[in-house]
């Protein structure tokens, strides 16, 4: 009777209580910081605001068929075998275009070093759709997130000649003003130049649009 | 009275859920008040937590862009094809289908100028004759000789080829689509076809390359289909390679099984991805105009002066 006449909230309801208003003063807390730094001179929240996920290393998950000559590997072995030098390239690549090109400092030659030479002037001319581009020197840090790869080789007679690569990396890049995705959608057609590969010729995509 | 009391402590405590509800509620709202529009949207953006643009869409594409113009001769030899009961080996054969492939890397245009083989040259070191005997007095590397000498071109590489090679490589990539331009009831090649935009398979572009006796315009007709059939090769390899970018490779491996060339395989694939970026329309089938003539009692072509002068013309550069 006494607890009909006098009731209490259960315990339950004190904790939905006491979750709703810790909900509330985290919300408020991240309400002001972002309203705060807005009206201070049109910045934008910094990644305090928006926390930035440890960063992950750069790993190319990679996928790889080949061709091969009558007479020579199997298919399954020749894929086998290019597939440690093909991920390797596409790491140096992911690499040049986004890890180490945040700051701008690092400049872009290494990158362009990977395009075969009657390629590399058309690639000089489209950084931005191949990397961060002029996006770079903005950037703090880029943290990798998926790296997937398809390759087809061509094998020849005792090593790779060539290989399409449809790539697709998606990171997390972080600025001043905030952080927010990067992706890499590219078909890469590769020459293979004995201990690595060049690109010949590219399909690229870039941006925050998929 | 006690009833009373406890519904009135019941409503002040309810009242007080109503307002620690409020209060929740209203900061939310003050929350997104301040995401709304208005404010920066990168701040929107990180407050939320939803994207923040770091870089704008981007696309772009290159493929080689190689030294101004590729001369390319494409032989079809009669030898080397066990299939079709021809021994020997392609190089020692005669060369019966014989197309100068003109790239014009800057302009992305072209021409292929189709020879007929019986076409009666001087040929180095032995004297004149037709020119599809030059292969067969010297190899690849004669015949080349032969044509730089009666063009005045500059021969950049070969391809060759045999009727299995052609065969296979049709058949390979899945069929060449080509306009076939007239009614074929050739029994002695063994061409069957309607005019109109068509696939063939290996045996019928085979067929459709080698029919010549019952053409009106005999080899000069035969060497314009052939020109026609390169030509459908590089729009059937373009929309292929638009589609699914992997079959360079595919392409490239029937080549390599297929073709003997003094290309390079990097000079095999620049070209190769070159040609994905050529329209076939910007590329013009010319046949040498000759006339059917003899010589020593057999038939030949003797090339007119319109040939002489489309060598001049393409000397300087013009694909026309």
């Amino acid at each position: 009777m006494a607890a009909r006449r006098n009731p209490r909230p259960p315990p339950i309801w004190s904790a939905v209580l006491f979750a709703a208003v810790l909900v509330a003063a985290v919300l408020l807390a991240a309400g002001c910081t972002s309203g705060g730094r807005s009206e201070g001179g049109g910045q934008a929240a910094t990644p305090t605001s928006a926390p930035a996920a440890p960063a992950g290393p750069l790993k190319v998950q990679l996928v790889t068929t080949a061709k091969v000559p009558p007479g020579g590997l199997s298919a399954g072995r020749a894929a086998r075998r290019a597939a440690p030098g093909l991920e390797r390239f596409l790491d140096r690549y992911l690499r040049a275009a986004y890890v180490n090109a945040a700051g701008g400092e690092a400049g872009w030659d290494g990158l362009l070093g990977l395009f075969d030479t009657p390629v590399r002037a058309a690639a000089r001319k489209q950084l931005n759709a191949l990397s961060l581009g002029e996006a770079a020197p903005t950037v703090t840090a880029v943290r990798p997130g998926r790296a997937t790869a398809k390759a087809v080789v061509l094998y020849g007679a005792k090593r790779p000649e060539a290989a399409t690569v449809r790539v697709a990396f998606d990171g997390t890049a972080d600025t001043a003003q905030g952080s927010g995705p990067v992706h890499l959608r590219s078909v890469l057609q590769l020459l293979a130049t004995g201990d690595s590969w060049r690109i010949a010729a590219f399909d690229s995509r870039t941006g925050s649009a998929k | 009275m006690s009833g009373r009391a406890s519904r009135g402590r019941l409503s002040r405590r309810g009242l007080a859920w109503v307002a620690a509800l409020g209060l929740v509620t209203a900061l939310a709202a003050g929350l997104v008040a301040t995401t709304s529009p208005g404010r920066p949207a990168t701040a929107r953006a990180a407050s939320v937590g939803q994207a923040f643009t770091v870089q704008r869409a981007h696309a772009g594409s290159a493929t080689p862009a190689l030294k101004g113009r590729i001369v390319l001769l494409t032989v079809g030899s009669d030898s080397g094809a066990p299939r079709f009961g021809r021994g020997g080996s392609m190089e020692s054969g005669r060369a019966d289908a014989l197309q100068l492939v003109i790239i014009d890397t800057a302009r992305r245009r072209g021409a292929v100028v189709s020879f007929p083989r019986d076409s009666y040259v001087p040929i180095p070191g032995h004297g004149t004759s037709k020119i599809n005997a030059a292969m067969a007095f010297g190899g690849p590397r004669l015949l080349v000789a032969t044509f730089e000498r009666l063009t005045g071109l500059t021969i950049d590489y070969y391809a060759l080829t045999s009727f299995d090679g052609l065969t296979d490589i049709v058949n390979k990539v899945g069929g060449v689509q080509v306009d076939v331009d007239m009614n074929l009831r050739d029994h002695f090649a063994g061409a069957f076809l309607d005019k109109g935009r068509q696939t063939l398979h290996g045996g019928q572009a085979l067929a459709y390359a080698r029919a010549r006796k019952t053409l009106p315009g005999g080899d000069f007709d035969r060497s314009r289909h052939q020109g026609q059939l390169l030509l459908g090769g590089l729009g059937t390899f373009q929309r292929q390679v638009a589609k699914d970018p992997t079959r360079v490779m595919a392409w490239l491996a029937v080549m390599r099984d297929e073709v003997k060339t003094d290309l390079s395989f990097p000079e095999l694939l620049r070209l190769a991805l070159l040609a994905t970026a050529v329209p076939p329309s910007q590329i013009r089938n010319i046949p040498v105009p000759g006339a059917a003539g003899s010589a020593g009692g057999a038939s030949v072509v003797r090339l007119q002066p319109g040939a002489y002068s489309l060598f001049a013309r393409l000397r300087a550069g013009k694909l026309s």
